[in-house]
């Protein structure tokens, strides 16, 4: 076998100069700081979602890994695989607009027919008989490459379906940025930006006429399968770099053969959908495989009607079949009538006429891949494959692998050169192609599948194209949009983004009320033996902690034994825990609004959530421990909190978020001032001290009445003074504001309910207040609590209920219950 | 023969449906040998959006998007077609069938040659054919054998088998309904390395001796489109009645099988339970 190319040395052990400005930016770092700044690349991309937020979290569990060192290519060479690209996107373009229409490719057999009709990627329904398809199929292109032992780069691999790794290569480029910013000054890489810029341009002007709004701009969107989905991140990061809306599935609904997105502003239209799903699930009515609930219904006609721009459009993957290489020289000099300046691989379909012998009698085992499935790793020819190649040929392509040329990698010790694969992004403007001046290098390590589709995890590189020191610049065309009008709202806020931060809100809430009331638990627990007043105030404090569902009722403490609360308390903490599982929820949470977060808050965030987690991983059952681990989730609900009040505009999403903090929080209250007043007159104080302490008022209380302690200026701080922002009346007032912001009017009828639950409040207070005694009144107020607990309840449902009513499930008519069948006579 | 068709699919639902969309063929195509001299479908509650297209086989294809709530729906398709298909060559003057299948790949029945979901290329099927295809037989004898058989081997009983029952049950079975003998004779003929289409329309009703015909007793039929080559192109055999289609059938659509042109598809939100009716008339004019 060759020796792989070295893409630093040269065959007689000379630096190549291209990479000299790099390595020497490497080297003059130093080995530790060269750790450092791969930790500090690794802790970037954790923080910024690239990695899963809390371990085991099931949101975004991807791991790339970007290497320190870039992998440069000088301008010559890119300029020859720039154009390279180009054409081969030219070709499938072309070849695409002929599969999807004349098939003329077919008839005069330059294409198999078994590689279009047997091809489960052959989508007939994107296919018009009588005409062309309206736009071209192939909008954005990736390639992936080896560079073969003779220097040149080979493609392995065409990517037209989902084309990822786009985003993960602009975020590389980001981290590359603020982790090595020496190689970066050294060797001047061509940006990025103008890129995204112009296919951002040019995603607008596919935008469809829409009849009635001439004078909007074009709204595009960026479709994802959602949180849950390995490339998640880069959906994130792609929607942004490209100002387009990051939907999933069920945000969309086709009405009058328009494609709309479901915001709590009603429906938006959409024009252009970058689509990063299967394409067999966009569409349930046009697809039989599809799910019910799987994608749009009516989407595909949509676009087919030109009402909407899909990019790619369904059945461009058709052009990822790997088979598809052995035929493209032909068709490139048919099509296009120039020979093929970008190579594949040397490829063979094993359909053709002794193929297969070829193959399997090679003295190198080649890399078997199904002909048909370009989403497939493939794997070297072996025993097992041999048998499946020889019962059925045409179901596979074999490429001959040359060894990959090899990089400098940092391992984490020591520089070490590796095997690479470079893919390469282009999209297309209508008229011509443009490749993006970087890209994504995968180290092709022990674990890295060769070939198909992203891997979820790896270890990438990023790509650095040096500058041609005369080279032009390039910008975008003078754009004749109309002018953006001014927006104070926050654009158009997707339903479900809207109840993800609802439930952000509760569910942080939650875990800070858990945090207090453990917290007031722990430090009475701590005192060893309690006083009589803290025995009564721990029952009622259990009390509270069973209502918030934190421990079971036997943990109660009972005839002075307070050991099984104590363990309870740490059982809380574990990740099984009610307080590890609500960091849990929070952390998928995050990652669903992850796009709505900027980075910092994001950082924010994860940086303190972990913190949180740790502490309650090693807390054990030390109750000191479990304190600092308390406090460490209220320093993530402070942190929330803050970053929520000074980052966030006042508009739609920031809206939720205060709902359903509020909301919680007004029902902590409620609930718990109902169960520590459960107590006999003469205790009645121990209760209101406890109620000061977890509404976190007792400064404020002191200040106001110094030391004594009575029912009704207790009650009013907690209850009706709308300046304390523990209390009910500031909950229940910020819950009419923020109702009061969705809906756009004061007049509401939520609203008159939050006004009369702070009515009720005050109410309270004054009753107290006229009462001949006050600890009897106020021990005999838990049931009148109770019932506005139930007046509260009922506005969180009629919330719920107005926003985020579950849509019907969707089913499919037509396959199954077709009535038997009556013979003809 | 001129057939006046009236089909009408009903649907009723438990709960109202929010959202519908539906894709139909169900207009009869033109063809040589079959003229739609009118064709329309109504729909009750009428639509919000409607488009009609041509699919990749050339069908008429129907979408009707439904966007009010409703707790019934009703499609009414409705045709007058003349029906009169060629004669099938004699038999004994079609090619051998090993020579059809030796020219399909390149020949215009290609894209039939390969399985698909309900009709996969199936060596078990294959081999239930093979009987009837002898070395340089000539295919139309042999597939006029195979349409009897399978008529003659297979029961025709509604109810045992559904739209997803695979073809290795039905040949186990041994029973099923016209789209079950379609999708076993497609799946038979491309395991022979022979293409074979999944054909949707309509049959007849004789009416039986001294009776009225029976009216909305039928449903939509299926039958296998078969090629004998380039020079007598295709032919209809519909194995659940052991014939020929010259003029007692109308064809709605082609394809590789029932997925590819059910008759109406849908996809509903809300709706709960459901009840479906389906009625057919197949009236050929001045009584004949």
């Amino acid at each position: 076998m060759t020796a792989p190319m070295d893409e630093m040395v040269d065959g007689s052990g000379r630096i190549r100069p291209h990479w000299r400005d790099v390595l020497g930016a490497v080297g003059g770092l130093g080995r530790p700081q060269l750790e450092e700044r791969a930790r500090r690349l690794q802790r970037a991309a954790e923080e910024e979602g690239v990695a899963s937020i809390l371990p085991g979290s099931k949101s975004a569990a991807v791991g790339w890994r970007c290497d320190p060192v870039p992998l440069p290519l000088p301008a010559d060479e890119f300029a020859a695989l720039e154009s390279g690209l180009a054409q081969r996107a030219r070709l499938l373009e072309v070849l695409l607009a002929d599969v999807y229409g004349p098939q003329d490719c077919v008839r005069e057999g330059l294409l198999p027919a078994a590689l279009v009709f047997g091809n489960p990627a052959f989508l007939r329904v994107w296919r018009r008989a009588a005409a062309p398809p309206r736009r071209p199929v192939l909008r954005l292109y990736a390639a992936e490459l080896l560079r073969c032992p003779d220097g040149i780069w080979r493609v392995m691999s065409d990517r037209t379906a989902l084309v990822s790794g786009l985003g993960h290569a602009r975020e590389n480029r980001r981290l590359m940025g603020e982790a090595m910013p020496e190689a970066f000054r050294a060797s001047r890489p061509r940006g990025l930006s103008t890129f995204f810029e112009l296919w951002q341009d040019s995603l607008q002007r596919l935008a469809p006429p829409r009849a009635g709004h001439a004078e909007a701009a074009p709204a595009v969107a960026l479709l994802s399968a959602g949180h849950d989905h390995p490339h998640w991140f880069e959906h994130v990061v792609l929607s942004r770099e490209i100002s387009a809306a990051l939907v999933e599935p069920g945000d969309l609904t086709v009405r009058g053969g328009a494609l709309f997105l479901k915001t709590m502003q009603g429906l938006q239209p959409v024009d252009v959908l970058v689509s990063r799903v299967e394409a067999t699930t966009l569409d349930p009515l046009e697809f039989a495989e599809a799910d019910a609930g799987d994608g749009v219904p009516g989407l595909l006609d949509a676009a087919r009607h030109g009402a909407l721009s899909l990019v790619n459009a369904p059945g461009a993957g058709w052009a990822e079949s790997p088979a598809l290489a052995a035929f493209l020289p032909a068709l490139c000099e048919r099509l296009l009538g120039e020979r093929l300046w970008l190579e594949s691989l040397p490829t063979e379909w094993l359909g053709s006429p002794g193929a297969a012998a070829r193959a399997l009698a090679g003295p190198e085992a080649p890399l078997i891949r199904p002909a048909m499935d370009g989403a497939a790793p493939g794997a070297r020819l072996d025993g097992a494959l041999r048998a499946a190649v020889l019962a059925n040929p045409s179901g596979f392509a074999a490429t001959q692998l040359p060894p990959a040329s090899v990089a400098p990698c940092f391992s984490g010790v020591t520089l070490a050169p590796l095997p690479v694969a470079l893919r390469l992004f282009g999209f297309s403007d209508g008229d011509r192609w443009h490749a993006m001046p970087g890209g994504l290098a995968r180290v092709l390590d022990d674990v890295a599948p060769m070939a198909g589709r992203l891997p979820r995890s790896g270890w990438c590189k990023d790509v650095w194209v040096l500058s041609d020191e005369n080279g032009p610049i390039i910008g975008p065309a003078a754009q004749h949009l109309p002018p953006i009008s001014i927006r104070r709202d926050s654009g158009a806020l997707p339903s479900r983004v809207a109840d993800n931060l609802f439930w952000l809100g509760r569910y942080v809430e939650r875990l800070d009320r858990a945090a207090r009331l453990m917290r007031a638990t722990l430090s009475r627990l701590r005192r060893g033996v309690p006083l009589p007043r803290e025995v009564a105030e721990l029952a009622a404090l259990a009390s509270c902690l069973v209502e918030a569902g934190i421990i079971e009722e036997e943990a109660r403490p009972s005839g002075g034994s307070t050991t099984a609360l104590a363990a309870a308390l740490a059982l809380a903490v574990t990740p099984e825990g009610r307080v590890g599982r609500l960091q849990s929820r929070i952390a998928s949470l995050t990652a669903t609004v992850r796009d709505r977060l900027t980075d910092d808050m994001h950082a924010t965030f994860v940086q303190t959530l972990r913190a949180a987690r740790a502490a309650g991983d090693t807390a054990g059952t030390g109750l000191e421990a479990l304190s600092r681990a308390m406090i460490a989730n209220l320093r993530f609900a402070t942190a929330v909190a803050g970053v929520a009040s000074e980052n966030m505009t006042r508009g739609g999403g920031w809206l939720f978020l205060e709902l359903g903090r509020r909301l919680e929080r007004a029902q902590a209250v409620l609930a718990e001032i109902g169960l520590v007043l459960e107590q006999p007159p003469a205790r009645i104080e121990a209760g209101l001290r406890l109620v000061l302490e977890l509404c976190d008022s007792v400064i404020t209380y002191r200040n106001r009445y110094l030391a004594v302690l009575q029912p009704a200026p207790v009650l009013d701080l907690v209850l009706a003074d709308p300046s304390n922002p523990r209390g009910l009346a500031f909950q229940m007032a910020a819950i009419g504001e923020a109702l009061a912001g969705i809906a756009g009017s004061a007049e509401d009828t939520l609203i008159e309910q939050a006004g009369d639950l702070a009515q009720a409040a005050a109410a309270v207070v004054d009753d107290l207040l006229a009462a001949a005694d006050q600890a009897q009144a106020a021990s005999e107020l838990p049931p009148r609590l109770a019932a506005m607990a139930d007046a509260l309840g009922e506005l969180s449902n009629a919330v719920f209920r107005r926003y985020f009513a579950l849509l019907p499930a969707a089913q499919v008519l037509g396959l199954d219950d077709e009535p038997a069948e009556v013979v003809p006579a | 023969m001129i057939y006046r068709v009236r089909h009408v699919t009903t649907y009723r639902y438990d709960k109202p449906v929010d959202l519908a969309s539906h894709l139909l063929h169900l207009k009869p195509r033109a063809l040589p040998g079959q003229r739609v001299m009118n064709a329309r479908i109504r729909c009750l509650p009428s639509p919000d959006h409607a488009t009609e297209t041509h699919d990749h086989y050339g069908n008429a294809t129907t979408r009707i998007f439904l966007a009010a709530p409703h707790k019934h729906f009703e499609v009414v398709a409705e045709s007058l077609v003349s029906v009169d298909f060629a004669p099938p060559p004699p038999a004994e003057d079609t090619m051998a069938w090993e020579d059809v299948a030796a020219a399909a790949p390149d020949g215009e029945a290609a894209e039939f040659l390969f399985g698909s979901s309900h009709a996969p290329v199936l060596a078990a099927a294959a081999d239930y054919a093979r009987p009837c295809f002898t070395p340089g037989r000539p295919i139309l004898a042999a597939l006029l054998e195979l349409n009897s058989r399978i008529t003659r081997e297979f029961r025709f009983q509604a109810g045992v088998t559904s739209t997803s029952t695979k073809v290795e049950e039905i040949l186990r079975l041994k029973r099923g309904v016209c789209q079950d003998f379609t999708h076993l004779m497609l799946s038979a003929l491309r395991g022979l390395g022979l293409p074979a289409r999944y054909m949707s329309g309509y049959v007849r009703t004789r009416p039986p001796p001294g009776q009225p015909r029976r009216r909305g007793a039928d449903q939509s039929h299926a039958w296998v489109g078969a090629w004998l080559g380039d020079a007598h192109g295709w032919v209809g055999l519909d194995p659940t009645n052991a014939i020929v289609v010259r003029d007692e059938h109308v064809v709605l659509a082609w394809g590789r099988d029932f997925a590819d042109i059910s008759p109406l598809r849908g996809v509903i939100l809300g709706g709960g339970a459901h009840r479906l009716t389906v009625s057919v008339d197949l009236e050929a004019e001045g009584g004949a």
